[in-house]
């Protein structure tokens, strides 16, 4: 099957069990997506299955033949990094950093379905990814940055509707 | 020159070691709280993020060799017995399967006092043989393939059990330590009480709790030549080293332990563990590379915690609320090993009294070992302790905070010495300030509405004073750049940026122009476990001299170049300035002159100051509101004040407090390792039913420092931070239970039946 991960294909032959997480990990050799959990408890592994956030260990790579994989190594364009990105260092948003890559994807697909959102919407959007440093103060804080940065023209806009 | 080796009082999680050190080379007049600095108290940003947020940090989990095999284990399905047979044969066969290793293939060493994969199975989740094939998931199906025929024994699933008369014996020794129970003595408890006009008496229980780190522990291991090279999880890189060298009878020269990234710790990661031992012995037999990391059931079941407590405990007051009496009766679960980590050290630290008798008994059962976790023995302590404390100032009708005050603690009192500095007295002020304490306080307990909301506060300390031995080497490279070197671990803390910054500091450089390097044992000097709160201020020191002595050399050299005397020098942002001609040089200008020769420093740790206790604090705050028809705790805000000393990174130092904060919380209100004792079995080893925080459980934190430079504990000034803050949260957030149900709940985690049960019971 055909694999399209941030933007490169790939032919895979993988078992029909194989998860999307192990494809990844050990056949693409895309270490930043992270095994934690591997039943779907923790959201280490979130990464983004046209457009929208999946857990990898929970999704099987049959399941993604012609379909478009973005990881964490795949959302920086051009060596310039996604606003999600450049808000978790700037905010400080990461202890070990290794839920960092699943809690950076989710708020990337959180802000597309809801590019304005509240900090309580952040909140429950974010709370299926586990961080056990307790960074979440942070990445809050990130994450509302992040939106405030990307929708900066879009609340213009909607304060001309108003 | 003659170098002097003398000894010294070092503090670790708890317990006071003395140890030898040699004196450094130079000691630096402390940085006062005058000092002019602009470095160090910055908030430098983290110098692995884009590492960390592009996902190009490659943690252990992620290593990849050619030829690497994964390796997995095998664990017994049983609380106690024997494995009679372990028949690999069926595991073997299987496509894909390249070896296995058993007791007869490890070597003879125990972990915990259990020998490696030993036969007789002393807790459930024991590794008994562990099994290697080209892909993680072969090995696993090859697990499900090995027949172990057990024969069963009685196990012993709790202390009561574990105490009575005819227990089995569980361990060789007998069912506790031998330096069980431990008994701690001051003053004359009975004349105390005696003395008291209130006394009360209560109990307190605190539950199993786990570390859960994401990254579990594990090793890969790979061996060429007779040399044996091992990259580990781990916050001790050159313990694990003598670990490994000492099981596999290598020099430590011919071992090498490698960790640049780290996926939590939180205690639990010290040294060698089953996976370490299982990918070296299966390496050393197979000739590939092995990968052997914990799967999350293994994690959550055998890769320690934070043990059980019953704390009862008596405090005895006069009528103005000064305490006369401290007693505490306790039981800690060790599990089947461990160390005596138990609750009663800080009912001799925190509050000024003659009388403190602790005696605490630890137990041996058949579960897994515990091992320390974020300030082990304080954390549960101060639950108890903090607790007691609340009831008290009910009794007394005074206000809680006001009851602490007026047995403030100017001496660590078992040791007969004062505190280097003690703020505590500030931190009281401004978190009570800073959350509106007085306020909250006066606001009419409502006992009619359904949601009712109370407030509650603890005290904290922790002796965070670190020590030596550290060494670290300071270089500039020939274009200038500079390289921080020490053996040190950066679990997620921020070492790695604060030791920038203090050589930074030092030599007048930019801080981006420096880099720390930090676990590797055969390219760095020695720094010891990031643990006990002690790396900034045992290693901080360390990186100053030899920052120190870099510098000296960098201006002898440019003194020449600049036709003046070093003396006469001064330097900031990678630039060396002379006060008398007006001249400046670029620190790259000066190194390429040089060419290749090396301007570098050396430095240490040096020793303690006598006749002193060094230690940390805290006052943490917390408001909660209850769901008084579902039990439900809602933690509404924390303020958390602390005196670590010198703060090198304000933003740094934060996210420390706020984890230590968020541990808390889950440690209060949902955290419970869930155990059958019919079977011995734990019923939650995996993320689901054990329950972390997410981030819709946490509160908004204000939590802070008040302290100022500890010139006395070290010549940088920093006390230990990391752990302080998880100490206070679960007492904060039970007193504010209380407070707001007019009960108390007595045990922890704080879950919607407990509370209800206590709201149930008669008053």
């Amino acid at each position: 099957m055909r694999l399209i991960v941030n933007g490169a294909t790939h032919d895979v032959t993988a078992p029909a069990h194989e998860t999307l997480l192990s494809t990844l990990r050990d056949r693409l050799e895309l270490t930043g997506t992270k095994l934690v959990c591997g039943r779907g408890e923790c959201g280490a592994c979130t990464v983004l299955l046209d457009g929208i956030s999946v857990y990898a260990c929970l999704t099987l790579t049959v399941a993604c033949d012609e379909r478009e994989i973005t990881t964490i190594e795949g959302l920086a364009h051009d060596k310039t990094l996604h606003p999600v990105q450049a808000a978790f260092a700037e905010h400080d948003a990461l202890q070990c950093g290794f839920c960092t890559p699943g809690q950076i994807l989710a708020a990337v697909a959180l802000l597309k379905e809801n590019p304005n959102p509240t900090e309580d919407a952040v909140r429950r959007g974010m709370s299926g990814n586990l961080c056990r440093c307790g960074a979440y103060p942070k990445i809050l804080r990130a994450v509302l940055a992040a939106a405030s940065q990307d929708t900066a023209p879009d609340t213009t806009q909607d304060a001309a509707h108003d | 020159m003659t170098r002097r080796f003398v000894t010294t009082k070092v503090e670790v999680e708890g317990r006071e070691e003395t140890k030898i050190v040699e004196l450094p080379s130079r000691e630096p007049a402390p940085w006062g709280d005058d000092a002019e600095l602009h470095v160090v108290g910055k908030s430098v940003p983290r110098m692995d993020a884009l590492e960390k947020i592009t996902g190009d940090a490659r943690y252990t989990a992620d290593m990849q060799l050619p030829r690497m095999l994964y390796a997995a284990l095998l664990r017994a399905p049983v609380a106690r017995g024997r494995v009679v047979s372990i028949d690999l044969s069926p595991a073997l066969a299987l496509d894909g399967v390249r070896g296995a290793v058993t007791s007869d293939d490890v070597p003879d060493i125990k972990l915990d006092g259990i020998s490696l994969f030993d036969h007789t199975i002393h807790y459930a989740h024991q590794p008994i043989a562990a099994i290697c094939a080209d892909s993680l998931e072969i090995a696993e199906r090859a697990l499900r393939a090995i027949e172990v025929d057990v024969k069963l024994d009685p196990h012993v699933a709790n202390a009561h059990d574990a105490l009575s008369t005819d227990a089995p014996r569980i361990r060789s020794t007998g069912n506790m330590p031998r330096r069980s129970p431990r008994v701690a003595s001051r003053g004359d408890v009975a004349a105390g009480l005696e003395a008291a006009d209130v006394t009360i008496t209560r109990e307190y229980r605190t539950p199993v709790a786990l570390h859960t780190a994401l990254e579990p522990h594990g090793a890969v291991a790979d061996w060429s030549g007779g040399f044996l090279t091992v990259w580990e999880s781990t916050q001790g890189i050159f313990m694990t080293r003598a670990d490994v060298a000492s099981a596999f009878e290598l020099p430590l020269s011919k071992v090498r332990v490698i960790k640049n990234y780290m996926g939590g710790g939180f205690g639990s990661k010290n040294g060698a563990s089953h996976a370490t031992y299982a990918a070296c012995a299966l390496a050393r037999k197979l000739g590939q590379p092995v990968r052997c990391i914990f799967d999350r059931e293994g994690e959550q079941s055998d890769a320690g915690n934070r043990p059980s407590t019953v704390q009862q405990v008596t405090l005895g007051a006069t009528r103005d609320g000064r305490l006369t009496a401290i007693k505490l009766a306790s039981t800690t679960v060790l599990g089947i090993g461990g160390w005596l980590s138990g609750p009663g050290k800080i009912y001799h630290e925190m509050y000024r009294c003659e009388n403190v008798h602790t005696d605490e008994t630890f137990v041996y059962i058949n579960a897994s070992p515990m091992n320390s976790f974020r300030a082990p023995g304080h954390t549960e302590g101060a639950f108890g302790l903090e607790s007691a404390m609340d009831v008290l100032a009910r009794e007394l009708d005074l206000d809680p905070l006001e009851l602490r005050r007026r047995n403030y603690a100017d001496a660590d009192q078992d040791k007969g010495r004062a505190y280097s500095n003690k703020r505590l007295d500030l931190c009281y002020v401004q978190g009570a300030q800073r959350f509106g304490w007085g306020r909250a306080r006066m606001r009419k307990h409502d006992t009619v509405s359904r949601f009712r909301r109370g407030v509650g506060m603890a005290s904290i300390t922790w002796g965070a004073g670190g020590g030596p031995p550290a060494y670290a080497t300071v270089r500039l490279n020939r274009d200038g750049s500079i390289e921080v070197l020490t053996g040190a671990q950066d679990l997620g803390t921020g070492a790695r940026t604060v030791m920038a910054q203090i050589a930074a500091e030092v030599l007048g450089a930019k801080v981006d122009d420096v880099r720390t390097v930090l676990g590797d044992t055969e390219r760095l000097p020695f720094a010891s476990n990031s643990w006990g709160s002690i790396t900034t201020a045992s290693v901080g020191p360390a990186v100053r001299v030899a920052a120190e002595e870099a510098r000296d050399a960098l201006f002898d050299a440019a003194a020449g170049m600049m036709n003046t005397t070093r003396d006469d020098l001064e330097s900031h942002d990678s630039e060396i300035h002379a006060k008398s001609n007006d001249q400046c040089m670029l620190f790259r200008d000066v190194c390429e002159t040089l060419g290749d020769v090396m301007i570098m420093g050396q430095g240490s740790r040096g020793p303690n100051p006598d006749k002193t206790a060094i230690a940390a604090f805290g006052a943490q705050f917390a408001e909660v509101e209850v769901d008084t028809e579902t039990g439900h705790v809602r933690v509404l805000r924390i303020v958390s004040a602390h005196d670590s000393g010198r703060i090198i990174n304000p933003t740094l130092a934060e996210s420390q407090l706020e984890g230590g904060i968020i541990q808390g919380l889950g440690y209060a209100l949902f955290e419970e390792r869930i155990f059958d004792e019919h079977i011995g079995m734990p019923m939650n080893p995996n993320m689901h039913d054990y329950k972390i925080p997410t981030m819709a459980d946490v509160p908004k934190i204000d939590a802070f420092f008040v302290g100022a430079a500890d010139t006395v504990a070290n010549h940088v000034g920093a006390k230990g931070l990391a752990e302080p803050p998880i100490i206070g949260t679960a007492p904060a957030i039970a007193n504010a239970v209380a407070d707001a149900i007019g009960v108390e709940v007595g045990e922890i985690p704080l879950t919607p039946w407990r509370v209800l049960r206590a709201l149930l019971s008669p008053q």
